[in-house]
């Protein structure tokens, strides 16, 4: 389990995140939802070791991680991909994947093979020898995903995967997302701004606005929940 | 105790001028990202303004006979007009470089400077009398302190003051703090880009202009190389201070100047020549605990 | 012949063999049609082939800017002078010098060993310290590590003579072992960008955030770069020191810096071709400018550049390089495969025509 606890964190006076908790486990897809500005970044930056929190416990399988660092984080088997995607964008797409690999040990020539795996796995094996750096964003994505699985985590983060993405391309996504858990062994925590992919793929769903926990539930309760929906809205609840 | 007072304030007096070299990169840093490998060149320019060009060992002065009145902002002008230029021809069209780009691009720079120099002056260094006179102790009760040493003190505290001054209290000073902060988003609100920036290589050029004749009336000898170490200690200084910290690039400067002095007072004999080298190796030393510097700023943390 | 193994092979391997055969062919030539005064420049250049390709090796695979790789080539050129040159001046002039260099003349490749050997202990010593500092810290750190090897090598008198000359090494390095040492650190520096160091180094100059997230231990990746890039530098400090003959410590400063880097920025700081070629092109624009220096007669006057139009040369070059092809001549690239095959890799500007 990877858990919250009562997390504050604050930046020269400003509140970014004020007493959220929450908790998943590795066999489900657990949904991050809130309007701009909620604070969802920095939430997940404490989740994976980016952000110490001013306040409050991040717990990975009950153990305290006060004093980590973001490689411990990773050692400890937390994965993530990032917003701005942070491809290596002078190398090619399987070099990406496999440089993951090298650096938990393997040769490249093992790293390679399971980094093709994962990229067909993801669908975009026949753009292998691409430069990254010359991907479509939406290509970025996959392959953001894929390093990030090179790692065998036991949990992932994936920093708005659906970005872009056309109705059938967010299909798909779906589809591998959804797979993550049962395949890999390894909880999902999905920061996505697209609806469609959030209702239809996470198990549960936590909504942040302003920093603050408004609601957490499964994605029908969420949809029928005034204060989410006044929160999306600007209205009143 | 009075050998240590002596040395204290011959530190205050080496650190100020270290400070004042350290603060003149530190600004170009802070608002560009810019490491300015030519800053020790624009020191050594402003030294040899003073002169008549010649190859000959003995310097004849020429601005440097002026009173001092007027030397001091004929050469200020002179220095912030070469820093001008270089941000104009070279630094200008740099402005989304990458930071190692803009490294070698202000070490060629500085090297162009240099040769420039010895093309026009020739490689031997030449002695110069600056305000000589200003060599002469005062005695404070039992300490003889040169006037130079104090005057160097308190003319690098004016300008930390008026820099102080400038950045908080008139609006162009709020602007280059703004553009150091965050440059895009100052650009955004309506921050002149390339005024601000232009305003902070005047500084840096004025600042440097400073170094040159505070350096020259203590050493008395022009060198095309007199920059270089000073250049070097500066950058020492930022670094251990804090990149981007304006207050830790002077902080940096006392204390690079501190370790000096008292390395060069209290090293056995045979080791002082290695002075400088030992002043190296105590910063590496700080930078093993500290890598990111005394005061650490918002200029070299990276956004996940 | 053409076996499809032996082609995987050469393509794989070629952006070092076509250098490599590039770089032999210019030598034999330059051999063959000059006189003595060839010699000397070719030997020179192929020496710094050598110290530019080892420099690459760090830079253009950390991305890391460093200055002081001539610090390196100082260490290394004295260490193996200290080893060579007769014993008797040793015993002499360089009194502080340990018994066992002091008392003995070593083989030549044993010297060069050795100078790569003191630069590379030297390098893991200073690049542990340093090797954390963020990017530019680290490389304004560099910068006074040259100055730091200068101002001790030029003090510590009893062991180099300090500021003047250690004299009597052998001069046993001409053009053809020059380029020996060249076409091997050609290969190193081949091999060390393939491996899954250069690899991952490669990464962490990319992105630094994401390589740490992929499991990439920069700190050890950056050393072990920084350490065999000095090992050869110090190859080729040691080479020099058996060309010339005589060492000072002057000449291991600025104006060399400067050289090596304006070879790097001119022919392509992340690629071992711009690294080659550099070196091949300011060496002719350095030619050309000395010539200028010189002087032509015409009429029955001299009409030439004032002395230290070559180093103000070469500056605003770099200048201009920087500002409108700042990858270098190469854009950093390697050699391209000269033949079109089925499974030709496109280049980046292909891939970045919008496709599907």
């Amino acid at each position: 389990m990877l858990t919250a606890e009562d997390v504050v964190v604050q930046f020269d006076g400003l509140t970014a995140i004020g007493n959220v908790s929450l908790s998943m486990g590795r066999h489900e897809v657990f949904g991050l939802i809130g309007p701009n500005g909620a604070g969802k970044t920095t939430l997940v930056n404490c989740l994976t070791g980016f952000q110490v929190p001013s306040s409050g416990r991040i717990l990975l399988g009950g153990e305290e991680t006060a004093g980590w660092k973001s490689e411990r984080f990773r050692k400890a088997g937390i994965g993530r991909t990032f917003q701005a995607g942070r491809l290596f964008r002078e190398m090619t797409v399987v070099e990406n994947v496999e440089v993951t690999g090298v650096g938990l040990g393997l040769t490249r020539r093992q790293a390679r093979a399971q980094a093709m795996d994962l990229l067909e796995w993801v669908g975009i094996a026949g753009k292998a020898e691409t430069v990254a750096g010359t991907l479509p964003y939406t290509d970025e994505r996959r392959v953001g995903m894929a390093r990030a699985l090179m790692l065998g985590p036991a949990f992932v983060l994936l920093d708005e995967p659906a970005a872009g993405m056309s109705d059938a391309e967010c299909d798909d996504l779906m589809h591998l997302v959804a797979a993550i858990p049962r395949i890999f062994t390894c909880g999902v925590l999905l920061i996505e701004h697209n609806m469609r992919v959030v209702m239809g793929v996470c198990d549960r769903i936590h909504v942040l606005d302003g920093g603050r926990t408004i609601a957490e539930g499964t994605p029908q309760e969420i949809q029928r929940n005034e204060t989410v929906i006044a929160a999306y809205l600007g209205g009143e609840a | 105790m009075i050998g240590f007072l002596q040395n204290l304030i011959d530190a205050l007096s080496l650190g100020s001028l270290y400070a004042l070299a350290a603060l003149g990169i530190g600004l170009l840093f802070g608002i560009l990202r810019l490491t300015n490998f030519a800053h020790g060149d624009f020191i050594s320019f402003g030294a040899y303004a003073l002169i008549v060009p010649s190859l000959e060992v003995t310097a004849t002065k020429f601005i440097g006979n002026w009173p001092w009145y007027l030397t001091l902002p004929a050469i200020a002008a002179l220095v912030v007009l070469l820093a001008l230029l270089s941000d104009f021809l070279v630094f200008r069209k740099l402005r989304q470089a990458s930071a190692p780009t803009l490294m070698i691009a202000s070490f060629a720079v500085g090297y162009v400077i240099q040769n420039v120099i010895l093309m026009v002056y020739g490689a031997r260094p030449k002695a110069i009398d600056v305000w000589s006179s200003l060599q002469q102790q005062v005695v404070i009760g039992e300490l003889r302190v040169p006037q130079l040493q104090l005057v160097t003190i308190g003319i690098t505290i004016v300008l930390m003051l008026g820099l102080s001054l400038f950045l908080n209290r008139t609006s162009y000073g709020v602007q280059m703090r703004a553009a150091a902060e965050d440059f895009r988003m100052a650009r955004y609100l309506g921050v002149k880009a390339n005024f601000v920036i232009g305003l902070a290589f005047a500084i840096s050029g004025l600042l440097a202009a400073m170094v040159s004749l505070l350096f020259v009336s203590q050493t008395g000898t022009l060198s095309y190389v007199m920059g270089v170490p000073l250049m070097l200690f500066a950058f020492i200084a930022t670094v251990i201070g804090g990149m981007g910290s304006l207050i830790g690039a002077v902080i940096g400067g006392f204390a690079v100047g501190f370790v000096s002095v008292m390395c060069q007072a209290y090293l056995p004999e045979e080791l002082r020549s290695f002075r400088d080298a030992f002043v190296f190796a105590i910063v590496i030393a700080v930078l093993i605990f500290r890598p990111s510097g005394l005061i650490p700023t918002k200029a070299l943390v990276q956004r996940v | 012949m053409n076996s499809p193994l032996v082609m995987r092979q050469i393509r794989e391997w070629w952006p070092v063999l076509s250098l490599a055969a590039i770089v032999t062919l210019v030598t034999a030539i330059a051999i063959w049609m000059g006189g003595d005064e060839i010699k000397v420049t070719l030997t020179e250049m192929l020496i710094r082939m050598t110290v530019v390709i080892a420099t690459y090796l760090f830079i253009g695979n950390s991305g890391i800017l460093s200055f002081g790789h001539i610090g390196f080539m100082c260490i290394g050129a004295y260490a193996a002078g200290w080893a060579t040159c007769n014993p008797a001046w040793k015993q002499l002039m360089l009194t502080g010098l340990p018994a066992f260099l002091q008392e003995n003349e070593y083989p030549f490749l044993l010297a060069v060993g050795g100078g790569g050997l003191l630069a590379a202990i030297v390098a893991l010593i200073f690049g542990a310290a340093v090797i954390r500092l963020s990017g530019i810290a680290a490389s304004i750190a560099t910068f006074a590590f040259l100055a730091i090897v200068n101002s001790v090598y030029s003090n510590w008198d009893s062991v180099t003579a300090g500021t003047s000359s250690i004299i009597g090494i052998p001069q046993v390095v001409g053009p053809w072992e020059a380029l020996a040492f060249a076409l091997v650190s050609m290969v190193v520096a081949y091999v060390f960008q393939q491996s899954r160091y250069g690899l991952m180094l490669k990464a962490s100059r990319d992105d630094e955030v994401a390589a740490k997230a992929s499991a990439i231990d920069i700190v050890k990746v950056r050393l072990i770069a920084f350490v065999a890039s000095a090992f050869l530098v110090g190859v080729g400090g040691a080479l020099y020191g058996h060309f010339l003959g005589v060492l000072t410590v002057d000449i291991f400063y600025m104006g060399l810096t400067f050289v090596t880097l304006s070879m790097l920025v001119v022919g392509g700081i992340g690629s071992l071709f711009g690294a080659v070629s550099g070196v091949l092109i300011v060496t002719l624009i350095v030619q050309v400018l000395r010539a200028f220096e010189a002087g032509f007669k015409i009429g029955g006057a001299t009409v030439a550049l004032p002395q230290g139009s070559q180093e103000i040369g070469l500056g605003v070059i770099m200048a201009l390089i920087l500002l409108f092809r700042p990858s270098g001549l190469t854009k950093s690239r390697e050699v391209p495969w000269p033949f079109t095959t089925r499974d030709a890799r496109p280049t980046a500007a292909e891939q970045a025509q919008p496709a599907e």
